[in-house]
């Protein structure tokens, strides 16, 4: 795996300092920590699909969304615990999940991006004409049971959940999977010819994924205790997920961090400036810029910068 | 001696154009082999029937007696066949030794995840085909083309394959590298590996091969000792484009 004792240094520190920043900052800025941290687990859970094998999914809402779905269905209308109901619900994604978009793994680029967001329109349209007395139909569900109560526990709750689900990804993509999924993502025909299933491959890269993101859904929705479809399919929800991932960097567990933080905290700061849709010019912008000039995101430019200083050291 | 590789009456056809025309051939373990023909005679083809990226219209291959029918890529090179390709296909933002790990990989996700990469092996076999302990670290992408075939023959014989089918592996090298691999290719040879070589640089093919198949239009017009096949009017018409 190659660790490193600056990997565990980094990691720690990155530990107390989510553990300190309670002390640290409002009451509504924790606030809007809590939905960075959500916004990671999603863009992980992007990253571990399409940043790794360059399977580019529009359409997680739609793992997101199943995930989110059972487990306040089943909380709400049949009353079961809810620590019952989010294991259920992470099962049924990844079930639901490879039964619908497994087919689609077998085509390639544009294509495969269209079938996953026409996935996530169709279950928009679903969850609103197939038994609404269940999912709430357009209006969504409200009073679902929530996990914590005030911003502290709130934030104290998501750091742990996107904390351990950074790391687990971070020591799984460590593994020689991590560099067989990045290898498919790079030629897919030489892994094939490497005498590795890539059907496998992107079954397992496809499960895990479904997995973050049923999990990060059944939390989110017990954290917001309400749903509503189409704040969930939306479009700029995806994109949102994805410019997170390439503004910090994909391939990377760090990346999908520093993205989401960063995305989430520039929308909110200019909230007051700009407090519509015109928002999303600036973020579109400035991934644009990232994109022509460094591909790889904030991470690469943090780590070519620490290089270049540790070069300037040595002369 | 056992047959490393048998084809029988193999077809492949697109449209109406007829790549392999009823190609039958064998080659023994242990044994070199080289596969000439001019442009377009379906040398690659027959290359992409045997590992399964081309499915053949017609016909067998087998590998070590067993009948690789419609098995994937995938499984034929777990049962001993692997190939390199005209234009090599490194992944090219991985370092070279990963690269390799690739190759060295089981196909077992639990595997992949429990047991850390074996560096030793890795380290040998870049070592083996000729890589410098400098380049292990380096992208694939900052390789020259000589050491890209190199690293392509090392992800190769990393699968475990024993039977190598090597496509063009001179094209685009420099005298010395060409040198370079050539030993190498003694090497695999000494060592024991079953070797089916694909060039246009005959006078580099020539020592490599214990014979030779000179293939046109997917169909066999001369096999045996280099020299014969060479000479050969029907080889040297094809090649020159003269009718025979």
């Amino acid at each position: 795996m190659g660790l490193r004792w600056y990997h565990f240094t980094a990691w720690g520190l990155f530990a107390i300092g989510l553990a300190l920043l309670p002390e640290i900052v409002s009451k509504g800025t924790l606030r809007t920590f809590i939905f960075a941290n959500y916004l990671v687990i999603f863009a992980i859970s992007w990253d571990l699909l399409s940043g790794r094998t360059g399977y580019i999914s529009f359409g997680h809402p739609f793992l997101i969304g199943i995930g989110a779905y059972t487990s306040a269905i089943l909380t709400k209308r049949f009353g079961i615990d809810v620590e019952l109901a989010i294991p259920i619900a992470v099962i049924v994604t990844m079930i639901g999940g490879l039964i619908v978009l497994l087919p689609a793994l077998r085509i390639r680029g544009s294509y495969f991006a269209l079938v996953t967001l026409a996935f996530m329109e169709l279950m928009y349209q679903l969850v609103q004409v197939i038994r609404p007395d269940l999912t709430g139909g357009t209006r969504g569900m409200s009073g679902i049971q929530t996990l914590t109560r005030g911003a502290v526990n709130g934030f104290y709750f998501s750091s742990f959940l996107m904390f351990v689900i950074a790391i687990s990804s971070w020591f799984l993509l460590r593994t020689r999977i991590g560099t067989a999924l990045t290898a498919i993502g790079l030629n897919e025909s030489a892994v094939e010819g490497s005498g590795l299933s890539v059907t496998k491959l992107k079954m397992f890269a496809f499960m895990a994924s479904a997995f973050v993101a049923g999990l990060g859904g059944a939390f989110y929705v017990h954290y917001l205790g309400s749903l509503a479809p189409r704040a969930l399919f939306d479009i700029n929800f995806v994109f949102t997920i994805i410019v997170a991932v390439l503004i910090g960097g994909a391939s990377t567990i760090i990346g999908p961090i520093i993205g989401a933080l960063f995305l989430t905290f520039l929308l909110e700061y200019l909230r007051p400036y700009l407090p519509g849709a015109e928002r999303y010019f600036i973020y579109g912008g400035i991934a644009l810029l990232l994109y022509m000039y460094q591909p790889k995101g904030i991470y690469a430019l943090i780590t070519s910068g620490w290089q270049m200083l540790q070069e300037k050291s040595v002369k | 001696m056992t047959l490393a590789l048998e084809i029988k009456n193999l077809v492949k056809t697109f449209g109406g154009l007829t790549a392999t025309d009823n190609l039958n051939f064998d080659i023994k373990e242990g044994r070199s082999v080289g596969l000439i023909g001019p442009n377009g005679a379906g040398k690659t083809t027959v290359f992409s029937q045997i590992m399964g990226e081309l499915q053949q219209t017609s016909g067998q291959i087998s590998l070590f007696g067993t009948d690789l029918g419609t098995l994937p890529t995938s499984k034929r090179i777990r049962l001993g066949v692997s190939r390199t390709y005209q234009i090599p296909r490194p992944f090219l933002e991985l370092s070279v030794v990963e690269n390799i790990r690739v190759g060295l990989m089981p196909n077992s996700i639990w595997s992949m995840i429990i047991k850390g990469p074996d560096h030793t092996k890795e380290e040998k076999l870049a070592l083996e085909v000729g890589l410098a302990e400098t380049d292990f670290e380096k992208p694939a992408s900052e390789l020259s083309m000589g050491d890209l075939r190199k690293l392509e023959l090392a992800r190769t014989i990393a699968t475990g394959a024993k039977v190598l089918l090597l496509d063009e592996v001179f094209a685009g090298l420099t005298t010395g590298e060409i040198a370079q691999i050539s030993s190498l290719i003694q090497d695999l040879r000494a060592k024991g590996f079953t070797l089916l070589i694909v060039s246009h640089d005959l006078p580099a093919l020539e020592p490599l091969i214990d014979h030779v198949i000179a293939i046109e239009r997917g169909r066999i017009i001369a096999t045996g000792n280099f020299k014969d096949v060479v000479n050969d009017e029907s080889v040297r018409a094809s090649y020159l484009g003269q009718a025979t």
